[in-house]
């Protein structure tokens, strides 16, 4: 965007082409090498970080993929889990599967034989415990342990695991792996069921679209669509525009020095780094806070005026990404204004005009455009801006100023409990991107999309 | 707004001046208690502080335990933010002329794509943006992190970038060409300087996005032992046993020192374009 | 003697002696890179601990013959919230710490995605120091009968009385000595504790809403209360949702605040207010964890911490009993390293756990520890916080389960439990409205009663 979008339509149009030399327009037309050249790593980069990422957060939202089934696929495993989801499906097999066993047999004294553990060790396991069977590791390994010369953890470890005869928490890289062990373990089980046991036993992510029916059916996340829609209405009317404008026309009608003094102090809060900033915020707004001391005088209770209610909380979110907000609106109006002739002013002092009659009549209707180019810009800014809400309320009390952005983060990226929820996380992100695309597609056409990407004018 | 004069004689411009004062003044009290807070203590329940002391600055001096350096903390953040801000200037300027004065294929769909990026929430797209670097093999280096942060700040360059270059004059080029310049020449030697103001203020921006940036380096970047401002910050709120507010704010005001100077410095060109695209 | 065993001890001597040479013939060196979430500047022994034993299995092995050299990476996280994605992340990609320590719920997640191995492949659990951990601990280190960590840290999560105001209140010095037994055997219940706590209200002891003053955000505390109402978090490797349990535990925080003992504002009140009110005697009634005990007395000043304080476990409630809840931060060992390093970890990881260098953190942080033999360490036992709270409170700990779906069960409870104590919801939509949600977030996977 330019300085003054007045017009969208001024840029470049309306000028004469004059007649090109042989020579000149041959560098002219050829400059497609270059113009690739100049493209190419920011095409690179953006297909990389932000097209790739699109793409592939899309299909993350028909999966269930979290912390626990991890990105990069995953294994078959009897674990807790999968044989409490058996137990509904298969239950006999399932109580088969789940017993962790441990038997002294020929084949793991067979196969030990094959190791470095010293022969009278299993000679002595032979003799002494053949054809016991143990619950769990744990007390085979005590029973190892009482073995003559007291062999060292390594051992113990290598030992019981040669009699391992159960695959509880056995990882299986492949169906087969798994199915063979089945097989070896001589649990009967038919192909349908095998494959239901690797269902129920697959570690990593699958595809589902349980993602956008629960998004749906939740009403929380309705109350967070429409506590988005609020927040991006309230701070947009109120303060992207209507006092973006208001501090736009009060510093037109001052001196230079006074109304450079005023925008630097509005554009002040947008560079101070967020945390110092809603730092500044909380310290007017906490229970021993400045509010709270100034009104104590008057015999109010102090209290922490940014939680106290959803609706002391709106006020403060709306304040704190507000008066961020309004800087640039400010910026852009001033320059629209800025560009109106001074003899417009005059004439109209001339003609007796009273000063709300020439904001009416002269300086407004010269912010049409640039009102609408702050609608849409804005509109998109906050939809996707959560981290001042982040900062200050974190979505409360009781969840009343989450937003859309805010729980796809907590979602996705901030669990308390640490197991993250990707594939959520994804579809509400992904909900976001679509919202963003047809605004921003709705945003181009009004601006006359076409005009502002009129074609290079010197590739006439 | 140097070049503007006051549109009108015959107003008074007091009653306005004295409005927006108070409608500034909660901002300025915000900004001269966060300062005057770190150099001074106050009893509870007052307002006015009764002791001057330096003692909420004494982590310039002493490094905290646990804690590096704020000068090492400083410096990263420095290189972090400078790294960010070089690779998005590079790349904005060379993508913004291309598109704004070459002729490329396919130019008016780039444009509403990088539009259109603008509205993506960056931050949740992490988990698809580390299956990346993980495939091109940038995962946990500092360059990865700092291509990452600079391609989220790129949507903005190049439609600024763009919209300058739509300014210049196209004869400026047509006299280079008929000296026998290059296009790139041109590009380098004759169009840059006049799209200054543009850089300066772009600079500015990422400079300040890349100093503010929080979670990208811990999250993208953990084997690196790189500690950032931010993160400083919040490992002083993280602290439950040591909190003083009074440091963190001292640590705070330390933090955005900096960016207030730069804007001083650069608040002229800023004033020249749009407030800028920092979310919000 | 019998001849094998004779034999044995000659083969195992020369193997040793065989080993001995050749590891004494070439110098190993070894990297072992540790990291920790949420630790701040008191916590450091966790991964200091691990430097301490590496330095001890350095001169064990130089003894042996075997010149070991291990190089210790410590790396810190002082929240928890950038530390878990991105010690998943990279585990993911394959660059995962050799030791982790972190929240013994996250064993569950990370052991499915395999991003971490069982410490029971590599220790032996019956020698000493592990035989001598708390047995309900190394329950909690577990995961599906398969013990995956090994506890680090241990604390409790009590319920404290301000005693002036108690004494106030017309409770003598007897009965404030008594309280603890008597809320352990639920005659002092949850409903006593509003009581009491609007008591100390009406005779101006404390501020409005300072009577019953809460941890002011989301914390396993609040499972504590839904254990007390009767609640069972899990069975048989099974979430369970007990509605009626659950409503009450919102129930109890919506009476809180409409007796007016608890402020509606209460969540999000900034820490550093809260611990100096509580501190100074401007809240009546109030629960916290055992590590806090620190920062009151070293931080805000409160000096006569025993003549001040009484703490006692969670009151019950209906249905439920007394009960406290422990969450012991674990060792646990990162996936992808071959087994020689992941040997020499876990060998570390046991060096730590002894009660000498686990009583450093203890002592340092205010946490509890987690040997049985910790006590008998005079620097452990001089402390009487540590003494004292660890034999009165440690019994009765419960934990939150490892369940890999239990993280998307407690947001659920916690965002419900807020909007029924800001009003937003009365108890009963909450119960609902958590019961649907959980229903369609994880269908099977958990039993709703």
């Amino acid at each position: 965007m330019t300085v003054t979008p007045t017009s969208p339509a001024d840029a470049g149009a309306g000028v004469v082409q004059p007649a090109l030399g042989s020579r000149t327009r041959r560098l002219l037309y050829g400059s497609r090498t270059l113009a690739w050249l100049l493209l190419l790593p920011g095409l690179v980069m953006v297909v990389l970080f932000f097209l790739a990422p699109v793409v592939l957060t899309a299909a993350f939202s028909f999966t269930n993929m979290s912390t626990a089934t991890g990105v990069s696929g995953g294994v078959y495993q009897v674990a807790p889990s999968s044989i409490s989801r058996l137990k509904t499906a298969l239950p006999d097999l399932a109580d088969e599967l789940s017993q962790p066993r441990y038997v002294i047999d020929q084949a793991g004294l067979d196969a030990l034989g094959q190791t470095s553990v010293p022969k009278p060790l299993l000679d002595e396991l032979a003799a002494k415990h053949m054809g016991e069977v143990f619950d769990n590791r744990r007390d085979a390994e005590r029973m190892i342990k009482t073995l003559g010369g007291r062999p060292s953890t390594a051992v113990v470890k290598q030992i019981s695991e040669a009699f391992n005869r159960s695959i509880v928490n056995a990882r299986f890289s492949s169906k087969t792996a798994l199915f063979e062990a089945i097989d070896g373990l001589g649990i009967k089980a038919t192909p349908e069921q095998k494959e239901t046991i690797a269902d129920n036993t697959w570690t990593g992510w699958v595809w589902t679209t349980g993602n956008f029916e629960r998004m749906f059916a939740s009403k929380d996340a309705l109350r967070t669509m429409l506590n988005t829609v609020f927040y991006v209405a309230m701070v947009l009317i109120i303060f992207n525009t209507a006092y973006a404008m208001f501090l736009a026309i009060a510093t037109h009608y001052m001196p230079d020095r006074t109304s450079g003094f005023f925008r630097s102090l509005w554009l002040l809060p947008r560079i101070t780094p967020p945390v110092i900033y809603v730092l500044m915020w909380k310290w007017v707004a906490w229970d021993n806070g400045f509010l709270s001391m100034l009104l104590a005088p008057f015999g109010v209770a102090p209290r922490n005026w940014l939680l106290d209610t959803g609706t002391n909380a709106w006020v403060f979110v709306i304040l704190i990404n507000g008066v961020v907000g309004a800087s640039m609106g400010m910026l852009v109006f001033a320059s629209a204004l800025k560009a109106i002739p001074q003899s417009q002013f005059w004439a109209s002092e001339v003609d007796g005009a009273s000063r709300w009659q020439q904001i009416v009549h002269i300086l407004l209707p010269q912010l049409r455009w640039p009102i609408l180019f702050i609608t849409c810009y804005q509109t998109l800014s906050l939809l996707a801006s959560y981290d001042y809400i982040l900062l200050a309320t974190n979505g409360g009390p009781g969840g009343s100023t989450e937003v859309w952005s805010l729980a796809a983060y907590h979602t996705a990226l901030f669990n308390y409990a640490g197991n993250l929820d990707y594939g959520y996380g994804a579809a509400m992100a992904l909900v976001l991107v679509i919202i963003g695309i047809t605004l921003a597609l709705l945003y181009l056409r009004v601006f006359n999309y076409r005009a502002l990407v009129s074609r290079p004018i010197i590739e006439h | 707004m140097a070049a503007s004069s006051a549109p009108s004689a015959n107003f008074r411009t007091w009653p306005i001046v004295l409005l927006l004062t108070l409608l500034s003044l909660p901002l300025v009290v915000m900004y001269i208690y966060l300062f005057v807070d770190t150099v001074t203590d106050s009893s509870t329940g007052s307002l006015i502080p009764d002791t001057f002391t330096l003692s909420h600055w004494d982590f310039l001096w002493h490094t905290k335990v646990g804690k590096p350096s704020v000068w090492v903390v400083l410096v990263n953040t420095l290189l972090f933010a400078t790294s960010t801000t070089t690779v998005v200037l590079l790349i904005s300027s060379m993508v913004g002329y291309a598109l704004s004065r070459l002729n490329v294929p396919g130019r008016s769909v780039l444009l509403a794509g990088v539009m259109v990026m603008h509205a993506f929430p960056s931050v949740t797209l992490l988990i698809a943006i580390f299956v990346v670097l993980q495939m091109v093999g940038l995962y946990n280096t500092l360059i990865g992190v700092i291509l990452v942060k600079a391609a989220l700040d790129l949507p903005l360059g190049i439609w600024l970038m763009k919209g300058f270059y739509d300014t210049v004059p196209w004869e400026i080029e047509m006299a280079g060409i008929t000296d026998g310049a290059s296009r790139f020449t041109v590009w380098r030697r004759l169009v840059l300087p006049q799209v200054f103001p543009a850089l300066a203020a772009l600079g500015l921006f990422a400079f300040l996005s890349g100093w503010s940036e929080f979670i990208l380096p811990r999250v993208l970047a953990p084997g690196n032992n790189v500690q950032v401002f931010s993160v400083y910050l919040a490992s002083l709120i993280a602290d439950d046993n040591n909190f003083d507010l009074s440091m963190f704010k001292a640590v705070g005001v330390f933090y955005a020192i900096p960016v207030i100077v730069l804007f001083v410095l650069f608040q002229r060109h800023l004033m020249n374009i749009y407030g800028g695209g920092t979310k919000g | 003697m019998t001849f094998s065993s004779k034999l044995l001890r000659a083969t195992a001597l020369a193997s040793l002696m065989l080993a001995a040479a050749v590891a004494g013939a070439q110098a190993r060196d070894v990297n072992i890179s540790v990291w920790a979430g949420g630790t701040g500047p008191n916590d450091t022994y966790r991964v200091d601990a691990i430097e301490i034993a590496a330095d001890l299995l350095q001169r064990q092995a130089a003894i042996a013959g075997d010149d070991l050299k291990i190089t210790v990476t410590k790396k810190v996280y002082n929240g928890w919230d950038d530390f878990k994605p991105a010690v998943t992340l990279a585990a993911q990609a394959g660059n995962s710490p050799n030791i982790i320590v972190t929240g013994h719920e996250d064993i569950a997640p990370w052991a499915q995605a395999g991003l971490i191995v069982p410490i029971e492949n590599y220790v032996d659990l019956d020698s000493w120091p592990l035989s001598d951990v708390y047995p309900n601990l190394m329950e909690i280190a577990s995961y599906g009968g398969v013990v995956y960590g090994i506890p680090q840290d241990a604390e409790s999560r009590p319920f404290f009385f301000w005693k002036p105001h108690m004494k106030a209140i017309g409770y003598s010095d007897d009965d404030i000595a008594a309280l603890p037994e008597r809320v352990q055997k639920g005659e002092y219940t949850l409903k006593n504790v509003l009581e009491d706590a609007k008591k100390m209200q009406d005779k101006g002891l404390v501020q409005p809403g300072y009577g019953f003053y809460p941890r002011a955000s989301n914390g396993p505390d609040f499972w504590m209360f839904y254990t007390s109402m009767g609640g069972t978090m899990e069975e048989n490797g099974k979430l369970v949702f007990d509605k009626a349990a659950m409503q009450r535990v919102y129930q109890f925080f919506a009476d809180a605040v409409s007796t007016g003992v608890t402020k509606k504002n209460h969540i999000g009140l900034p820490g550093d207010q809260w611990w100096h009110e509580v501190s100074t005697g401007q809240a009546g009634i109030w629960d916290a964890g055992t590590w806090h005990y620190a920062r009151m007395v070293n931080q805000e000043g409160l000096t006569d911490f025993f003549g001040n304080i009484l703490f006692t476990l969670a009151p019950a409630g209906d249905g439920g009993k007394a009960n406290t809840l422990t969450h012991p931060l674990v060792y646990v060992l990162g996936a992808g390293h071959t087994d020689e390093d992941a040997q020499i970890a876990a060998q570390l990881v046991a060096i730590a756990t002894e009660p000498r260098i686990n009583a450093l953190h203890a002592i340092k942080s205010s946490h509890l520890g987690v040997d049985q033999s910790e006590g008998k360490i005079p620097f452990y036992a001089a402390d009487r916080w540590a003494s004292e709270a660890t034999s009165a409170l440690l019994p009765y700990a419960n934990a939150m389960p490892n369940n890999a779906d239990f993280g998307k069960y407690w947001d659920i409870m916690w965002k419900n439990l807020e909007a029924s104590w800001t009003g937003t919801k009365t108890p009963e939509q909450a119960a609902n409205d958590a019961e649907s949600d959980l229903k369609s977030t994880l269908g099977d996977a958990i039993v709703i009663r």
